[in-house]
């Protein structure tokens, strides 16, 4: 089942073209990731989707066009995890985890049963219930970008994008984070992860998007979209490919 | 009863024994007992001191320190940062500056509310050019130096004002309204400020949970459905309407905005949401104190209680700048 359409969606900023006439689909249970080199806008197409930047073109949620979706309806609809796994205060892990409820809230309504279940499916899914109570301030890197992602899972929203959620983590939770990911993809969830390392992208998921100078030039199976002729042109980058658990994934070999 | 509550009942019990301790300090030496005869409807001079000099200068205290604290609060709410506050923002300075055009002109009688609205004006402008400055990612360098800057025309623009002051007197009255005072302020000062700091109340108290959310960044808080753009202009608006009126029948008191926020936040779990009745009630305790103790420190003449609050404030400022030095220094925490 398809829960998003975006056709020939542009966005300028600052008088400049950054994301051109791309079009997407996502369906439920899928983990899709999107690739390419700095600056070839796969941020500004993620937050425009995501309904946070004012775009040209189509985007439709489970047949619903998004300017008829209202902010807090949107918010329940996608689950958005910006880079960097900001955290400004030193508020309580399990604090920072219910703000993802607060799409689901009146404003001065209190938590229900509901929103605590959720909150709790979300820390057990992370693995951060031992640290519920400890200011997320002084946690590490790692159990940072699982809390983070804690916070989005809290939404319980059919979409969720990620923009580059392993950035900064160490390989034991680049594969974590990438394994709850297609955890909650094919829990019956779309999720559209920004990911910068293609072997990752290969591995986890079931289609990739390469996204070049604004445009989509790739979307399809992971082993087609990142072929050895493409990520040459688009990323300038030769690979070799090795073989993981019966599937072929690329390995960075040399600049071009 | 919630800890929360706890917390609010505890400092709404301070505030209310250092109104009562205000009403007894004063030159007229009053016994507490007299004075509080004198608040009680007490006939004589003791109920006329009492009720009319006193009371209006309690309540005032009460009313701007509440205001102040929790402008801080939502400042700092909004741009995720602890060392947020008006006064470094330029926001009383460009009030002043304002407000001292009205009065040393004599455009207004000093009681009307062509001062407040003035005041109010200079807040906007400032408060509002800072956050425009600030933008998406309100980078504490550019949210400061911005502050920075415009404080200093605020102060330029106060300079010319007194410079122009078509007598040295009234140069020397705005000078001194400047340095920021409760001293002989009247029901009229507070019926001028109320409706204002009330106003900022409830604007900056309806936006408690966006500075919940916001503690995710601009991206994620818009993301879960917080508008934005609303919350920056109501903030902005609700911190220039109070600060504005409180510079407006006060003069200039900075830091409290800066100190009661820090004092609390620990015991609310960091929540700019739940920090912002607590911080209130604790600016409001921290100016009633200071202006009890600008009547009770023995001096030839008395001190300005904006002059105690930014000599306490600074050294408080820059204590919470060292212990703040490695975040300051973007290193990672």
């Amino acid at each position: 089942m398809t829960l998003m359409v975006a056709e020939n969606v542009s966005v300028r900023l600052a008088q400049r073209t950054v994301v051109a006439q791309a079009s997407l689909s996502l369906d439920r249970g899928e983990l899709v990731a999107l690739v390419g080199p700095n600056g070839a806008g796969k941020t500004t197409l993620m937050r425009a989707l995501a309904g946070l930047l004012p775009a040209q073109g189509a985007i439709a949620f489970d047949g619903k066009p998004i300017d008829v979706i209202g902010p807090r309806e949107r918010a329940r609809l996608v689950a958005y995890l910006p880079q960097g796994h900001l955290f400004h205060w030193p508020m309580p892990v399990a604090s920072i985890v219910a703000l993802g409820r607060e799409p689901h809230s009146d404003p001065f309504a209190r938590r229900t049963a509901q929103d605590r279940a959720a909150v709790a499916r979300a820390l057990a899914a992370t693995g951060t219930e031992a640290f519920a109570a400890r200011p997320v301030t002084t946690l590490s890197g790692g159990e940072r970008a699982r809390v983070a992602l804690a916070r989005a899972l809290a939404t319980e929203a059919p979409l969720l994008f990620a923009d580059e959620p392993t950035a900064a983590l160490d390989p034991r939770h680049q594969l974590v984070v990438m394994g709850l990911l297609r955890e909650a993809a094919h829990g019956g969830n779309a999720v559209l992860a920004i990911l910068h390392d293609l072997t990752l992208a290969a591995r986890f998921a079931d289609r990739v998007v390469v996204m070049e100078r604004g445009r989509l030039v790739a979307d399809g199976a992971p082993d087609m979209a990142l072929a050895g002729e493409r990520v040459a042109a688009v990323f300038g980058v030769e690979i070799a490919s090795v073989e993981i658990d019966g599937a072929r994934v690329p390995l960075l070999h040399r600049p071009l | 009863m919630s800890h929360s509550f706890r917390l609010a009942a505890a400092l709404a019990a301070i505030v209310l024994v250092l109104a009562l301790v205000s009403l007894t300090v004063g030159p007229a030496g009053l016994s507490p007992r007299t004075a509080l005869a004198g608040l009680l409807g007490g006939e004589g001079p003791a109920g006329i001191i009492v009720r009319e000099i006193r009371l209006p200068r309690t309540l005032l205290a009460i009313l701007i320190g509440a205001t102040l604290g929790l402008a801080g609060a939502a400042l700092q709410g909004l741009l995720r940062n602890p060392l947020a506050e008006p006064a470094l923002f330029g926001a009383p300075q460009a009030a002043a500056a304002a407000a001292s055009l009205v009065i040393a002109f004599r455009f207004a009688p000093a009681t009307s509310f062509a001062v407040p609205f003035a005041g109010i004006a200079g807040a906007l402008i400032s408060i509002g050019g800072l956050v425009a400055i600030a933008g998406r990612r309100a980078s504490l360098t550019v949210t400061l130096l911005a502050g920075l800057a415009l404080a200093s025309f605020a102060g330029a623009a106060t300079a010319l004002v007194l410079n122009l002051a078509p007598n040295p007197f009234i140069a020397l009255e705005v000078a001194f309204w400047l340095l920021g005072s409760l001293e002989d302020r009247s029901v009229d000062h507070l019926v001028v400020a109320a409706p204002f700091c009330v106003a900022s109340w409830v604007l900056l108290a309806s936006q408690a949970r966006a500075f919940r959310a916001l503690t995710l960044g601009e991206d994620a808080a818009a993301s879960l459905g917080v508008d934005i753009a609303r919350v920056r202009t109501l903030v902005v608006t609700g911190v220039a309407v109070g600060v504005g009126a409180a510079v407006a029948v006060a003069g200039s008191i900075g830091f409290v905005g800066l100190v009661a926020p820090h004092l609390v936040r620990r015991f609310v779990n960091a929540d700019p949401a739940r920090v912002l009745l607590p911080a209130a009630l604790t600016g409001a305790a921290l100016l009633a104190a200071a202006d009890i103790a600008v009547r009770a420190i023995p001096a030839a003449i008395e001190l300005k209680v904006g002059v105690v609050t930014a000599l306490i404030g600074v050294p408080f400022f820059l204590a919470m700048i060292f212990s703040e030095r490695r975040m300051l220094e973007g290193a990672p925490t």
